[in-house]
């Protein structure tokens, strides 16, 4: 082996050691930039709300501009209360319901989906395709085709029925991508060795496979329910007579200019909160338990 | 490679959920929209069984097409470059420069938390501060640096891009953090030790590795946008018109027939786009690896 | 249920995958109770034997004969076969007692009776005071310990192992060698082990079976392997011998003469199978510890030994033993392993001239 002694310019010296040792004394210029600019990132993805939750607490003489005039939770009120702010209480609550059908149902789908990707089939490219055109197909094309094909066959559009697969045509291509990420971590050994020492088809189902990928379908189901939940171009020509709660918006920033608005906002982003959660305390939850030291360790 | 019957069955069986779904909410409404491009109406919402290439023919006879055209791509390629700056730096600093790991994952999470919530929301909220006399209107005249309020912060061009950009950079910054983050650190050390500048490593390891994350968020926002009528329409104020926007006026006016065709052709071109990316990516494989 | 002894036949095995052979009609049969290992390098197609004898994979053509049973077709439950995984697949999220107690498990035995079975055998592989952890917090030897305990509970009488050692580090693969081989003794079962090391294998197994392309090349006792290769591969692969190639010169009754060298002319005892004529290629093993290093003029040598000049390229000392590097024999690398005692009574210089010699009968013609 050649041990010539060649001798590094001082610079090269000093970025091997930085990168070797991982907490080098001095950062480079870039990092003061890039921390500014992630910085100013999360500045501009959270200030712009922070200030709708504020200015949704005014009172009575509120604007939609600041500065705050009076705190109280009169906005929230006239939000459920009046007729001009439309059925948001409806919206709503159609809104969780429908989000919450969209994610059992692509769950399941996803998952077998991603099951059966695993493998190639004759045709899996057909319906990979057939996949990645629904998921980037313009929602307003799709919405008009549901809403001419519920008309053609005589049937009336609802938000259970049609704005439901327009949802699923949407969430379940994404939650198939997602759970193609999540299946790549899965060693089919484990199958293999469930079956070896005599585990049914089924038996390998739920007491190997789902449990392990128990915090990627909960991921697919956040993926589900707030892509659902927030859907609006897919849901506008085949939700039918009654509203989502997007619609419900839409229509409202359309013709409501009232603190009412911001107090929705406010509403509807706890919901969301509350469901992120609930689904990221649940991933953490299980990897923690699978993590966690024995108290006597 | 030959799949056994068995294997073929056993993955239709698992598909056909994704199957049922696709066929009639997305391969039967494309037909149906194709279909009726080429019907004749009547002007009230009803469509006449006549085949005809008349909306079409509308369609690229009107400068209105070239110029929704125009706008629409205007759009796209502005928050493409901009979603495309500020995820690639926001993931790389992320990936390289936060050093402690665990950090590193929680300001990820930081960043992804608003995709969870609602997107009509996190556009409206854009209000209180771009207005007239919003904050930052507000701010800049009170500092003296602008003696009459700014015009174009809102209901313009430029809320459209700010409020695309916004939504949307998670789109990229998602993927091309994957990427990175499978980039093994020993081969920039190799690369230092090489003597190649930051420079050099950013060209030729670093950004040739992220490529494919590039391509994916690439995809997911050009598509978004192209499709999108509502931050157009709310942002813009109804001053500016999007081909999605222009479709969704069509319908409103129960043309379906012309609005068909419309579709159809904006489809041909988002399809032909997003075909191009996918030349230069096997999605499949980039995503199950 | 199959019952009866755990002596394995392969006959005529054959398996394709797409266009390739990756098991190429194999014929081989393992006795009951014997400590059987595949060796061959990646590719080889050892691993798609073991998945077939277990039943992972379906066989293209041939047959698989567990206790005298046809076993083709059978789900592994049946075969009464066990599988111990290369990464181990140990399921992460349940306990090692859970793991241990899966097989009971879905057999439907009640909570109580899998824990005291699973207990039991957790003491024997002892691992009872790490019953509660979870997989991904044990070292690689005790995963390897909950992988087998979990395989033997159903008391199969097949065990294969698939490469079981080659996640680990030197010092504990030896380790965990020695408690392979005492799992099997005290089972009594056939263990069937797959590996590309050579010392793995000869240190373990009742019967090597050395495999090139879905081939098999010799299968025999570890020792019949190692000191009588049939031919260059097997020499190759197991190590430990030179193999020289050349022209055979002239054959006279019992020995051959090879022209391999300009150094001198080698003798080879003729073995009785294979019959040479002069001018045929032959290969030539001669194991390293068989040949000694002599310097120049150190008086004459006997005439049933076989001298060649040579000039020692480069000397490593390995602890026991030195190993001494010479001018290759044509394309083929010459090495001497010489005692370390022996060595270092008169120790050589890399740039020596030496002579090296063995005796005549110690040469083999391989086929």
């Amino acid at each position: 082996m050649s041990t010539s002694p060649v001798s590094l310019p001082s610079s090269v010296v000093r970025a091997r050691r930085h990168v070797a040792e991982g907490v080098g004394p001095r950062r480079p210029w870039t990092f003061w930039v890039l921390a500014a600019l992630f910085s100013a990132y999360v500045l501009a993805l959270y200030g712009p709300m922070l200030c709708i939750y504020v200015l949704s607490l005014q009172d009575v003489r509120g604007g939609l501009v600041f500065p705050m005039k009076g705190l109280s939770l009169h906005w929230f009120i006239d939000l459920f209360t009046q007729v001009r702010t439309g059925d948001v209480k409806g919206g709503f609550e159609r809104s969780i319901v429908l989000a919450v059908l969209v994610t059992v149902l692509t769950v399941v789908g996803s998952f077998m989906a991603g099951l059966a990707f695993r493998q190639r089939f004759k045709g899996d490219g057909v319906v990979f395709y057939l996949m990645i055109g629904s998921l980037v197909a313009p929602g307003l094309v799709l919405g008009i085709g549901v809403g001419l094909l519920f008309q053609y066959f005589g049937l009336q559009a609802s938000w259970y029925t049609s704005a439901l697969g327009a949802h699923l045509s949407w969430t379940l291509p994404f939650g198939v991508l997602v759970m193609f990420a999540v299946m790549s971590r899965f060693d089919r050994a484990w199958e293999e060795a469930a079956r070896d020492v005599g585990a049914s088809r089924w038996q390998i189902v739920w007491l190997v496979v789902v449990p392990i990928l128990a915090p990627g379908l909960l991921a697919v189901a956040l993926f589900g329910f707030t892509l659902s939940y927030d859907e609006f171009s897919r849901t506008l020509q085949t939700s039918g007579p009654l509203n989502t709660l997007p619609l419900e918006i839409w229509s409202m920033t359309l013709n409501v200019t009232s603190p009412s608005l911001y107090a929705l906002g406010t509403v509807t982003t706890v919901a969301s909160f509350v469901i992120i959660g609930a689904c990221l305390g649940g991933i953490a939850l299980i990897q923690k338990r699978r993590a966690a030291r024995i108290a006597a360790d | 490679m030959t799949a056994s019957t068995s294997t073929n069955t056993r993955g239709w069986l698992y598909v056909s959920p994704l199957v049922l779904v696709l066929i009639p909410f997305f391969v039967a409404p494309i037909i149906v929209v194709l279909v009726a491009s080429f019907l004749e109406h009547d002007g009230f919402g009803g469509m006449l069984p006549h085949f005809t290439l008349a909306n079409y023919v509308g369609i690229f006879t009107q400068e209105l097409t070239w110029r929704l055209y125009l706008s629409t791509v205007k759009f796209a390629v502005l928050t493409w470059i901009g979603t495309l700056v500020i995820g690639f730096w926001i993931a790389y600093f992320l990936v390289f420069h936060v050093r402690n790991q665990l950090l590193a994952i929680g300001l990820f999470l930081l960043c992804t938390i608003p995709f969870w919530t609602s997107n009509i929301i996190r556009m409206i909220s854009w209000i209180p501060l771009l207005g007239k006399n919003g904050l930052v209107n507000s701010v800049l005249l009170w500092t003296g640096i602008i003696h009459q309020p700014l015009e174009f912060l809102l209901f313009s061009d430029f809320a459209v891009v700010v409020a695309y950009v916004h939504q949307l950079t998670i789109f990229m910054i998602v993927p091309i953090f994957n990427a990175m983050a499978r980039i093994d650190k020993r081969t920039v050390e190799a690369a230092l030790d090489a003597g190649a500048s930051r420079l050099e490593i950013m060209r030729y390891i670093i950004v040739p590795l992220s490529k494919n994350g590039i391509a994916l968020g690439s995809i997911f926002v050009l598509s978004i946008v192209m499709g999108d009528f509502f931050v157009v329409k709310v942002m813009s104020g109804g001053g500016s018109a999007s081909v999605v926007s222009a479709l969704f006026e069509d319908i409103a006016v129960l043309q379906y027939p012309p609005a068909a065709a419309s579709a159809v052709v904006l489809l041909v071109v988002v399809v032909v786009m997003i075909s191009l990316i996918l030349r230069t990516v096997d999605v499949r494989k980039e995503i199950a690896r | 249920m199959a019952t009866g002894k755990g002596d394995i036949e392969l006959a005529g095995l054959y398996k394709r995958f797409g266009d390739v052979a990756a098991v190429d009609g194999v014929n081989l049969k393992i006795p009951d109770g014997a400590y059987c290992c595949f060796l061959g390098p990646s590719g080889c197609g050892k691993t798609t034997i073991l998945r077939m004898i277990a039943g992972h994979e379906e066989p293209t053509g041939g047959e698989i004969l567990i206790g005298g049973e046809n076993v083709i077709g059978m789900p592994p439950v049946m075969r009464r076969t066990a599988m111990m995984f290369q990464s181990y697949a140990l399921f992460p999220h349940l306990t090692v007692r859970d793991n241990v107690a899966f097989p009971l498990r879905v057999r439907g035995l009640d909570k109580a009776d899998r824990y005291k079975t699973a207990d039991a055998m957790l003491e024997k592989v002892r691992l009872t005071e790490l019953a509660d952890r979870l997989p991904g917090q044990l070292s690689g030897g005790q995963q390897q310990r909950v992988a087998l305990a979990r395989a033997v509970i159903t008391e199969p009488r097949v065990l294969l192992l698939d490469e079981p050692l080659s996640a680990l580090d030197e010092q504990l693969r030896i380790q965990m060698r020695t408690e392979l081989r005492r799992m099997q003794r005290e089972l009594g079962i056939t263990f069937v082990h797959v590996t590309h090391t050579q010392l793995e294998a000869i240190a373990l197994a009742d019967l090597v079976v050395v495999m090139e392309h879905g081939k098999i090349k010799q299968a025999g006792r570890a020792r019949e392997v190692y000191a009588e290769p049939r031919d260059r591969y097997v020499a190759e692969f197991l190590g430990g011998q030179n193999v020289l190639t050349g022209k055979v010169d002239r054959v006279n009754g019992t020995s051959l003469v090879l022209n391999a060298t300009d150094a001198g002319d080698i003798v080879v005892p003729l073995a009785g199978q294979r019959s040479v004529s002069a001018g045929d290629r032959i290969d030539v093993a001669v194991r390293r510890d068989d040949i000694h290093l002599r310097r120049p003029g150190a008086g004459p040598v006997g005439p049933d030994w076989n001298a060649v000049n040579a000039r020692i390229l480069a000397i490593e000392y390995q602890g026991s033993f030195v190993k001494v590097m010479l001018d290759p024999i044509g394309e083929c690398g010459f090495v001497v392993y010489m005692s370390e005692r022996e060595f270092f009574e008169d120790p050589f210089d890399t740039g020596d001239v030496v002579l090296a010699t063995w005796m005549a009968e110690r040469s083999r013609l391989l086929a």
